[in-house]
């Protein structure tokens, strides 16, 4: 039995909002590749928006949305079980989780849906702190019920 | 994004084509801004040409909305795909807007 290798695909991006297209881009062209899968037109959508979302967080919280720093971004499609990684890292300021208040969905908001919708959208959601760096790890699985 | 806007007797119809993120949303929100504060706002939002939506695009239809109540107007969506409209399930937006199959039902609805 061979065991297929996943697909990479990375992307090392300035951290503006107007490139993030690529990233979607990127995670349709990705899913392509993957047969049968359970809510064929939803999945990659959701998928490209909570990694959207974690980019914009990146660009206008970790750098300000000053323009400068990078995004450097791991997208993989795994297929033993079927699933899609995301990996992102910035250099941007640390996030803080204490200053996070989730959606009251019960009330009408402004703001607040970002980190919501990441965590709504995908099955695995890790922010890791490093040294001089964020990573934040963000998995899908494909053949899931009620993606 | 391609944006188009026209006036149906009193109503103001804006249609966004494609993505309507962070990076497109400025000159909708710029529109919005100026028809959502005329007393008795009529506004539809035709959302049948667009293909994402992310929290930045929520944020400046929940303020449209709001404005347009403000001055006892309203604000309709109409035409969102199933991916889109699933966003505004999740966020229980779907609740807070009218929300109309597309734009002729929004229209009459708007007439009637």
């Amino acid at each position: 039995m061979n065991a297929r290798h996943p697909e990479v695909v990375w992307l090392d991006l300035p951290a503006r909002y107007t490139y993030l297209h690529l990233l979607s881009d990127c995670i349709a062209d990705l899913l392509q590749l993957v047969e049968g899968t359970t809510e064929a037109e939803l999945v990659p959508a959701n998928i490209q928006l909570a990694a959207h979302e974690a980019c914009t967080n990146i660009v206008g919280h970790a750098y300000g949305n000053t323009g400068d720093g990078r995004i450097n971004i791991k997208i993989a499609l795994e297929f033993d079980p079927t699933r899609m990684t995301i990996e992102l890292q910035d250099e941007g300021r640390p996030f803080d989780s204490a200053k996070y208040t989730a959606p009251n969905l019960d009330e009408v908001q402004i703001h607040g849906y970002g980190l919501f919708l990441i965590h709504s959208l995908m099955d695995e959601v890790t922010y890791t702190p490093l040294p001089g760096r964020n990573r934040w790890y963000l998995v899908k699985n494909l053949f899931a019920e009620g993606i | 994004m391609e944006m188009k806007t026209r006036l149906t007797g009193a109503i103001q119809v804006v249609e966004i084509a494609g993505r309507f993120d962070t990076s497109t949303v400025p000159p909708v929100a710029a529109w919005l801004e100026q028809v959502t504060v005329v007393p008795g706002a009529q506004v539809i939002v035709n959302l049948s040409g667009t293909t994402f939506v992310d929290s930045a695009a929520l944020a400046t239809l929940v303020q449209a909305l709001k404005r347009c109540q403000n001055v006892k107007g309203d604000m309709y969506l109409c035409g969102m795909r199933r991916p889109v409209y699933m966003i505004f399930e999740l966020t229980r937006l779907d609740k807070v807007f009218n929300i109309f199959v597309d734009e002729d039902h929004a229209l009459k609805a708007f007439t009637n």
